[in-house]
């Protein structure tokens, strides 16, 4: 690996590196992506090179293991080039008849192809694919492309031409300008507009002046900085070098969280590399800009993630937040003017370069521009990552791509922003997504999870989940986070054990304003979302759970009851023999029977109750039915079923 | 000097003695006149002592007390010694981390990730001595010890489970992956077992969220297994 000492030796590497690519014939792009990696894609991986070289094409076919192609509900999955065929949920023994029909023959193995569950039709190109007809993948798409351990493989698809392009035809200011034209805003949460931060950080007087990319994805349901970062880090990197370049900073931070191994690990491959190029280091490309990057791994806290808290734990500190009267733009890591930009952000900034602002203007809406990637999770048919314009509807996010709800449930709402987010109900589904419009529903955009909730979840207990979430995770520095999370989960921990009174309500409310007003930093100040917005939309709920001490949804265990219907049961005995507290009764032939006094509410009975016969039902409420005397005749003899 | 099987050095010796002989002889490595020599002589230093000491029994009884407290020291000594070098060993592994940062205050919760990654925990001789070689308060390191989820101040089991409660994983039943893996492993979470084996732990997003529930063993990724498939696991760990 030669230096590259000027933009004419990056161009004539790109050649060559484009000239070897051309050359070859066929290729596989095999998704490792951490998802897939749940599944045995990496043996799926092993054995197409395996196959590759049983036919002795090793030098004509290359099999590349990249990052996250975003159907990941499908994988382990493969796309062969050129012909750009998708194959999904691929087993190891289906690899063999791949290579042979699809590498050395020109067919299709139909049988692994998407199929339209509509219209029964198999698709194999990735764009008539539903889940991906409305995407315009500009930072996700080149990970089916490149492997991103390769910086050879970025530099051949038009890598650190970007750099190039700042480098020699543009100064710092120039840079900056665009990105402000451009109108990128913080693809993180906060949705703050990317250029002025910028500027603020140039202008403010102290040297040296560090960027940092935030990679402590602490969202959870959230993935799509960790696809980013794993599936093309050399996008990451380069976003960062011109943001450096453009504020007049020499050093950088990537703080990574530990959850994320293989991201670490690939950030840190692309850094050395890019280092042996030259692309980082000491008179970048035979300029005068000289840049060195660090990686900086968490230790598992969310709220690390907070700006500030972020930069102190840089500084070897614990990573608690500090009151921001001066902005971290101006004093951050070290008191000095520190930028801290999200994983998306740092990557849109290389396109935004080479296309120009006009370009990234063109999509999305008038207060949003550009893409965004949500992460489709939960009761969603296709789970995934979804890079949309802005301004497309949850509507055709969730039913159009996602397929709608598994199991043909009913939707319920759909949670965005993570902890600090809120949850959308159905009457809302048409809003267009984007950060203001999101807000304005007592949610926000967040990073982009996007978790969707069927008719069976409660509504009280996912309020609960994220109010424990956060009074887990709140620092405690300051008061009304640390006692106001504590109390709301009290409160909520109440009413869904069936103790709540309706001054529980009243409280809610209160608190959850104050909170929102005296906390210290933003996990305070949007704690209560989660509560407040389940609260405005979900109100009944709340209601049945503190005035008729019922959980609609049977979630909340101690307001609901487990009944057997005596028209189903056939007296299998599974339900009889499992119960730990042996509180049913039964014998053979004889309809069974839930002693209630005795239920503990474990769900053991409803789990194992055969699902042809679905006896066991779960009631919403503390009242059971009246049970049949025991001893009823049940309708079938299970002698038959055995 | 004649020697007859009967007569060495002039003493007459039975069979059963013979035997004895033969087989002190083996562990001393020397012959069996010498043996029967040295032997008479500490007979006669014996009795040159005075009539009024203890009987010959009793006082090669205390010798043998003595010399078996003497090893015991010897090998308590030696334990110690054990224990030393295996400090020693820890600590020299710490200073490689740390001269691998740098030796760099700013480093500190890097350098306490690779210690714990190394050694499955954060001692407190390992703490103690990161404190000294950067200069940072021990009230510092603890603080960060118990702030991060990441770090543990004891020895955890040879593997890791961690079932991910993150919000994807908490609709779609992580609660109740998170019972079956208790019933299996028979730990609690924040807990590990008494033989060393597992110890289990919730994280909060594990990044596999399309894929939900999903537990790691060891960073090895698993989506919603059911009750067989976590037997097979528990078996497959050694």
């Amino acid at each position: 690996m030669n230096k590259l000492t000027s933009v004419q030796d990056l161009n004539a590497l790109r050649a060559k590196l484009v000239a070897d690519r051309n050359a070859i014939k066929k290729s596989v792009s095999v998704c490792l992506g951490t998802g897939c990696r749940a599944y045995p894609s990496a043996a799926v991986a092993d054995a197409f090179a395996e196959q590759v070289k049983k036919h002795g094409l090793e030098k004509d076919i290359v099999i590349r293991r990249t990052g996250c192609h975003g159907f990941c509900e499908r994988g382990p999955m493969a796309m062969i080039f050129p012909e750009k065929i998708c194959y999904f949920q691929i087993k190891v023994e289906d690899v063999p008849e791949i290579v042979e029909r699809s590498l050395v023959n020109d067919e299709v193995v139909d049988r692994l192809l998407f199929e339209d569950e509509a219209t029964g039709k198999r698709i194999a190109q990735q764009h008539e694919i539903p889940f991906y007809k409305l995407q315009n993948q500009i930072v996700l798409g080149n990970n089916i492309l490149i492997d991103p351990k390769s910086i050879d493989d970025y530099i051949a698809l038009g890598g650190y031409s970007a750099l190039a392009k700042a480098l020699s035809d543009m100064d710092p200011i120039g840079v900056l300008q665009e990105v402000k034209k451009a109108d990128l805003r913080g693809r993180g949460g906060g949705g703050f507009p990317a250029g002025i931060k910028w500027e603020t950080t140039r202008n403010a007087p102290g040297e040296p002046k560090y960027v940092i990319v935030n990679a402590d994805e602490g969202d959870p349901g959230a993935y799509m900085d960790q696809a980013v970062l794993e599936g093309n880090p050399h996008s990451v990197l380069e976003g960062l070098i011109l943001g450096a370049y453009a504020m007049g900073s020499t050093q950088g931070f990537v703080y990574v969280r530990q959850e994320y191994p293989q991201a670490t690990q690939h950030i840190g491959i692309a850094i050395e590399e890019a280092k042996k190029y030259g692309l980082l280091g000491d008179k970048i490309l035979g300029s005068d800009f000289n840049f060195e990057v660090m990686i900086h791994q968490g230790a598992g806290a969310f709220v690390s993630g907070e700006s500030s808290a972020l930069m102190t734990a840089i500084e070897g500190m614990v990573g608690e937040p500090r009151p921001k009267y001066v902005r971290t733009a101006v004093k951050g890591v070290y008191e000095r003017p520190s930028n801290l930009n999200n994983v998306e952000t740092w990557a849109n900034v290389p396109l935004i370069i080479n296309n120009g602002s006009d370009w990234f203007r063109s999509m999305g809406t008038d207060g949003s521009k550009g893409t965004k990637i949500f992460s489709l999770v939960g009761k969603v048919k296709y789970t995934g990552l979804v890079e949309v314009p802005m301004g497309l509807s949850l509507r055709q996010i969730i039913f159009d791509m996602g397929g709608g709800i598994r199991g043909g449930k009913k939707f319920k709402a759909v949670q965005t922003g993570g902890p600090s987010g809120g949850c959308i109900p159905e009457q809302y589904l048409d809003t267009p997504v984007d950060f203001d419009e999101l807000s304005k529903m007592g949610s926000m955009m967040g990073s982009g999870g996007m978790i969707v909730m069927d008719e069976n979840t409660c509504m009280v207990d996912v309020a609960k989940y994220f109010t424990s979430f956060l009074a887990d995770e709140s620092c405690g520095k300051c008061v009304p986070c640390r006692e106001g999370l504590r109390q709301l989960k009290r409160i909520l921990k109440k009413i869904t054990d069936g103790n709540g009174e309706e001054t529980d309500l009243q409280l809610i409310e209160e608190l959850g304003g104050f909170m929102h007003d005296a906390s210290l930093c933003a996990l305070g100040q949007t704690a209560t979302n989660p509560v407040m917005s389940t609260f405005k939309y979900f109100k009944d709920e709340y209601e049945a759970h503190v005035k008729d001490k019922k959980c609609p949804s049977c979630v909340c265990q101690a307001l609901t009851t487990f009944y057997i219907d005596p028209e189903k049961c056939t007296a299998c005995g599974m339900c009889f023999k499992q119960c730990p507290t042996d509180a049913i009764l039964g014998d053979k032939k004889v309809v069974h029977i839930i002693e209630q006094e005795k239920c503990i509410k474990c769900g053991t009975c409803f789990n194992v109750c055969p699902t042809r016969f679905s006896a066991v039902v779960k009631i919403p409420g503390t009242t059971a039915p009246a049970p049949v005397p025991f001893g009823t005749k049940a309708k079938k003899s299970s002698k038959g079923d055995k | 000097m004649e020697k007859t099987k009967s007569r060495i050095v002039g003493v007459r010796v039975n069979k059963d003695q013979e035997a004895m002989l033969s087989e002190l002889q083996k562990r001393a490595k020397m012959t069996k006149s010498e043996i029967l020599l040295q032997g008479l002589e500490t007979l006669a230093e014996y009795y040159t002592l005075g009539p009024e000491q203890e009987p010959m029994e009793t006082a090669l009884r205390r010798m043998e007390k003595d010399a078996l407290h003497h090893m015991m020291s010897l090998k308590k000594i030696r334990r110690k010694e054990e224990a030393i070098r295996d400090f020693v060993r820890e600590i020299r592994a710490v200073d490689e981390i740390i001269d691998k940062h740098g030796c760099d205050k700013s480093m500190l919760i890097q350098i306490m990730l690779d210690v714990q990654k190394q050694n499955n925990w954060l001692s407190k001789p390992a703490l103690l001595w990161i404190s000294e070689r950067l200069g940072v308060p021990m009230a510092q390191i603890m603080r960060i010890a118990t702030f991060y989820t990441a770090f543990s101040l004891e020895p955890q089991g040879r593997h890791m489970v961690q079932v991910c409660t993150g919000t994807a994983c908490h609709v779609r039943g992580a609660e109740e992956l998170l019972t079956r893996m208790q019933g299996v492993i028979k730990v609690a979470p924040g807990e590990t077992d008494d033989e060393q084996k597992f110890t289990l732990k919730t994280v909060n997003c594990l990044g596999c969220c399309a894929m939900g529930p999903v537990i790691t063993v060891d960073g090895d990724y698993y989506s919603n297994p059911n009750v067989e498939q976590l037997k097979q696991m528990g078996e497959k760990y050694e």
